[in-house]
């Protein structure tokens, strides 16, 4: 294995210093990058030129060198740091209880005969409740702590978790599936050997949904009830008529979902190394 | 992949056992302890100006003296306010007189305490105006029947308050169409064209302002003069079972009340410490009066007037109501 590995790094090297180098295996990573930067910029002229120009007032939505002044003070305030670690805390704890229940409950579920029959119907009514319609059982509940945010996007993105699962055990190949009962493995064996690493590439695509939904929601929880963090300081933002303000905040919550993706495909591919997914380059 | 996994169950049944074992931390603060030790209360507040003065009084020392310890929690409006109140979660907390009334209508076991924040008595000098746009041909309540006009929460002070401007201008209230908005909306919702008129407190009444609007009434005042627009309550049994500290706190915020009435520029001052509202529209705003009382007579007015637009269907008992 690992002198096919290094045959192939070789011939890779050969080709790169070879008189007519493959495009594709040269710049993919710098082209991306730069054309990326390059719509970002253009994405920001065309903002800015918008108020500028008066399409929409100012006053709205002001220029994006003065969202960017805001955003500047706002990264200087002692208060903003710690409304990012509540908003942070809320999702982190979220995403830890949603994707533990949903894996287990998922794999129990599968497991255990005629469970999945039983719970379908279940599942599917409660699934498409959307999260938000139950801020006003959180309140009653919680009222503005951190258990209402945490109700909210425990709720949303336990399903997302679930539901991966579920379809990654029906995915097991069932000639694997016999072989390991024919080789004597228990439930357990079976599960750690067989329906896990089958299941594994769509649970990684449930936590990754998970982690984009639970920030959705732990910033809608703190902006609507008023939970400690990054939404309500948009909300008081918002209140105070401190328009750059919040921008300057609804900026940082879209740098912080980037983030938060980047680190979630990050977290798949190193989970996945294994898989024919990730190491695409010796697919047959 | 296995440690990863290890951490995360740990995490959260870590949270699970955080989360789900300590309700007991929302009835702590607030049972009476005799005296010599400070007892911290908990107050669910908006962040707007109306509740600058118990900023104030707790920055002034006006609750520590009487061994309070004030905790202001901004929330997003009464909906989350009294259900914490209620829950045990806050001791007090702060709302506008209509929804006060239509809680005690309902037998909701609330009671205020202390006054909140009222018109100042002005005309056309309010800290909430009904307001129109730049050039708009609307000038007088009258003109707003068959309009659009935005409020904050349908069949609250807001709706109620205009209906009145429109009566006591000649006009047919019922031909107003209210339509609901959040205040700091409204400014861009009567630029755009949206609405044609607009419930606008501070800092939104600056807002439109400073964009060439124009207040066409003032419709607190319309109601009364010296309306009482919201004030401080707790939970009935919050009240019996700590009488001590609600009167600490029910002198304490008259003080703190009577201290903003008197020094505005230091009401504006607190106001950058809790909201954001930018400079150039800090020294424009219209402060509310605060007196250190309820008006009565202007919550009565009030109830008459919500009643005769069905806001409720048993009239609040305002015996029972306020302090």
């Amino acid at each position: 294995m690992k002198d096919v590995q290094d045959a192939q790094e070789r011939q890779l090297d050969d080709a790169a210093q070879g008189p007519t180098p493959p495009l594709r295996a040269e710049r993919p990573g710098l082209t991306n990058a730069a054309l990326g930067a390059a719509g970002l910029a253009g994405f920001l002229a065309l903002c800015e030129a918008v108020s500028r120009v008066g399409i929409v007032s100012d006053d709205y939505f002001p220029p994006v060198s003065r969202i960017a002044d805001a955003l500047v003070t706002e990264l200087g305030d002692q208060a903003f740091w710690t409304a990012l670690g509540d908003t942070l805390t809320g999702w982190a704890l979220g995403l830890a209880i949603a994707v533990t229940a949903g894996i287990l409950v998922g794999v129990v579920i599968a497991v255990v005969p005629y469970l999945r029959e039983v719970t379908a119907s279940t599942i599917e009514f409660l699934r498409p409740i959307p999260s938000v319609a139950l801020i006003p059982l959180a309140v009653l509940l919680y009222g503005t702590e951190l258990r209402s945010v945490l109700l909210l996007v425990v709720y949303a993105s336990f399903w997302q978790v679930l539901i991966q699962t579920l379809y990654g055990v029906q995915d097991v190949d069932p000639v694997a599936e016999e072989t390991a009962r024919s080789y004597g493995l228990g439930t357990w064996a079976r599960i750690r050997h067989v329906l896990w690493p089958s299941a594994l590439p769509y649970v990684m695509t449930g936590v990754r949904l998970a982690a984009a939904v639970a920030l959705i929601l732990a910033i809608t929880a703190e902006l609507v009830i008023g939970a400690p963090g990054l939404g309500q300081r948009i909300a008081v933002a918002q209140t105070s008529q401190a328009v750059p303000e919040m921008y300057a905040l609804v900026v940082v919550t879209g740098v912080l979902g980037l983030l938060i993706n980047v680190g979630a495909r990050t977290v798949e591919r190193r989970a996945l190394a294994w898989h024919q997914s990730v190491r695409g380059e010796v697919a047959v | 992949m296995r440690r990863l996994l290890i951490c995360v169950a740990a995490g959260a049944v870590f949270v699970a056992a955080t989360a789900c074992g300590s309700s007991d931390s929302s009835g702590s603060g607030g049972e009476d302890k005799g005296s010599g030790g400070t007892t911290t209360l908990k107050v669910g507040v908006i962040p707007i100006l109306d509740v600058a003065p118990v900023y104030l009084g707790q920055k002034k020392g006006f609750y520590a003296e009487r061994g309070l310890k004030l905790e202001l929690v901004p929330a997003q409006g009464g909906a989350a306010i009294v259900p914490g109140v209620l829950n045990g979660q806050y001791q007090f907390g702060f709302s506008n007189t209509t929804s006060l009334l239509v809680a005690q209508s309902k037998n909701v076991p609330l009671k205020a305490v202390a006054n909140g924040v009222a018109s100042t008595a002005k005309e056309g000098a309010d800290f909430m105006g009904t307001t129109v746009k730049k050039g708009s041909p609307i000038k007088s309540p009258k003109q707003l029947e068959g309009k659009k006009v935005a409020v904050n929460t349908l069949n609250n002070i807001c709706d109620t308050s205009i209906r009145e401007s429109v009566r006591k201008d000649g006009g047919d209230p019922s031909k107003v169409k209210f339509v609901e908005m959040p205040f700091p909306q409204m400014p861009a919702a009567l630029d755009g064209g949206q609405v044609d008129a607009a419930c606008t407190p501070e800092p939104s009444l600056a807002t439109v302002k400073a964009a060439g609007g124009k207040s066409i009434a003032s419709s607190f005042y319309d109601v009364d003069p010296n309306l009482t627009v919201a004030m401080y309550f707790t939970s009935q049994q919050y009240a019996q079972k700590n009488p001590e500290l609600v009167k600490k706190f029910q002198e304490a915020t008259a003080e703190s009340l009577k201290y903003a009435d008197s020094h505005p520029d230091e009401v504006r001052e607190i106001l950058t410490t809790y909201t954001k509202i930018p400079s150039t529209l800090l020294e424009k705003l219209t402060l509310p009066h605060w007196p250190a009382e309820p008006d009565r007579a202007s919550i009565q007015r009030l109830a008459e007037l919500a009643k005769q637009d069905g806001l409720f269907k048993e009239t609040p008992d305002l015996d029972k109501l306020l302090p």
